[in-house]
């Protein structure tokens, strides 16, 4: 499998909204070069190479990095505290994704520098459109001029 | 020379007179200073007599003084033993009330734990309600809505009309989750006090409520608020909720007119909120700030029912005090009074 064109990997654990972020992006245009991974652990391994991305060209990151702040083995929050402490990736922007506004992730998010924050809406619409403003954010990191 | 030795008789009796004489004014002289001596022994006497009853008097007084002393010596020991004694009971006091303290500070330490680590359960019980229930309720609207939308054709209207149903009750939990996650953080959101300006305050709300609550747009006659303090983003809460509840309940009306205003009393500064709206029977108004009371069905007027248990978690949180007086039909006026000059 190639991973070349990735522009955006999309790290969550749960099937259901996986499927729906993915299905929302898909319909606003933005999915062709979307890569899903199912926890942090193999968020890192896509980006460093490892494990079953031994063969990804360790020259290309992706342009945007969706992560969901709960997930099991490696979490979102650990994996964005990698990201940020690597000189190599730390530019590439991080969107972190959580079911809740409660608890103390989103200080600690922005804190290790997350880009952006979003609580996924219960309402499908709402969900909908906040998916579409992750599509629209890509759109402008992938406009030449960046 | 019997003349001869008269003659010398005479003489020296002449002789011996004289000498007698001399001796005799000696002697005179001699007597004279012993009288003297004698009236001056006379005089010393006397002033040693008065001297020794003097001594003597003073003496009976030493003794009177002296048994005056032991008897005040007597006195001071027993003082002091009673000092003593008093002291050491005044030890003792200190003693139980020094063991008393540390038992308290142990208690208070031992309950501050406990609260801390309920505290600490209700912030992961709140996070895993907010976290694990909102996931799956948007799970289930996310389908629905997919179903929906991709085998709309297959369906007919009664079909999608269920869907619908499972979609806006779905939406519906999520709001109830959220607003009653948003309630329970109330009571542990830590209030920062300042001072506000409510005129400010009020129309900065004004501005921010949504607009296309009805088809006519709301009047706010605002008299002149005075400042209270308390805590801005919280006390902006009960503007919110205050103003758009004004709003809501004046929906079926042909104009929605809200008084805002205020007027000091006590220490206490009280704020209203009056409308024309719906109202409500006063014989409910225990339920009113009750935490999922509604006294208005979902189809009239929806709504979650914790608008106004805010209100009041927040305005008792200020030391305040929060009430109402209603009318069906006619209107209802919201009063809440916080502290006028805490600062």
């Amino acid at each position: 499998m190639s991973y070349e064109n990735i522009e955006i990997l999309f790290a969550e654990d749960s099937k259901d909204d996986a499927l729906l972020t993915i299905r929302a992006l898909t319909k606003s245009g933005f999915s062709n070069k979307l890569h899903h991974v199912i926890d942090g652990a193999e968020a890192l391994d896509f980006i460093y190479c490892r494990g079953k991305y031994v063969d990804r060209n360790p020259n290309e990151f992706p342009k945007l990095i969706l992560l969901d702040v709960k997930m099991p083995k490696v979490s979102g929050i650990e994996v964005l505290e990698k990201i940020k402490s690597d000189p190599l990736v730390k530019s590439v922007p991080v969107v972190m994704l959580t079911s809740s506004n409660e608890g103390p992730d989103i200080e600690r998010c922005f804190a290790l520098g997350a880009n952006s924050y979003i609580v996924k809406p219960v309402d499908s619409d709402n969900f909908f459109k906040a998916v579409k403003e992750i599509g629209v954010y890509w759109m402008i990191l992938s406009q030449p001029s960046h | 020379m019997a003349d001869s030795k008269l003659t010398f008789q005479n003489g020296e009796k002449e002789n011996r007179a004289a000498d007698l004489i001399i001796a005799n004014k000696e002697m005179a002289f001699q007597n004279e200073e012993k009288e003297k001596r004698a009236a001056e022994l006379i005089i010393a006497n006397k002033e040693l007599a008065f001297q020794n009853e003097e001594k003597e008097k003073r003496a009976a007084e030493l003794v009177i003084a002296n048994k005056e002393l032991a008897f005040q010596n007597k006195e001071k020991e027993k003082r002091a033993l009673e000092l003593i004694a008093a002291n050491n009971e005044l030890k003792k006091a200190q003693d139980d009330i020094r063991k008393l303290n540390d038992e308290l500070e142990q208690k208070v330490i031992e309950r501050t734990a406990q609260l801390e680590s309920v505290n600490k359960d209700l912030e992961s019980f709140s996070y895993s309600v907010s976290h694990d229930l909102r996931a799956p309720i948007r799970a289930i609207n996310g389908y629905t809505k997919i179903l929906k939308e991709d085998y709309e054709e297959i369906l007919d209207e009664p079909g999608i009309n269920v869907l619908q149903a499972i979609i806006d009750n779905s939406k519906k939990m999520g709001t109830l989750i959220d607003d009653l996650l948003a309630f329970s953080k109330l009571g542990r959101k830590q209030v920062t006090v300042s001072e506000i300006d409510m005129n400010d305050l009020v129309q900065s709300v004004i501005e921010e409520l949504p607009k296309n609550v009805s088809d006519c747009a709301p009047v706010f006659h605002i008299a002149p608020l005075i400042p209270a303090s308390g805590d801005r983003s919280l006390i902006k809460q009960v503007w919110i909720n205050l103003l758009s509840n004004a709003i809501k309940y004046s929906r079926y009306k042909k104009e929605i007119r809200v008084e805002i205003g205020a007027f000091t009393k006590d220490q206490f500064v009280v704020y209203y909120v009056k409308d024309y709206g719906a109202g409500f029977d006063m014989q409910y108004y225990d339920k009113l700030f009750g935490v999922f009371q509604r006294l208005h069905s979902q189809e009239e007027f929806e709504g979650t029912g914790i608008g106004l248990a805010i209100v009041q978690k927040v305005v008792h949180r200020h030391q305040g005090m929060v009430w109402a007086e209603s009318k069906l039909e006619e209107g209802t006026t919201f009063y809440f009074s916080l502290p006028q000059n805490n600062l």
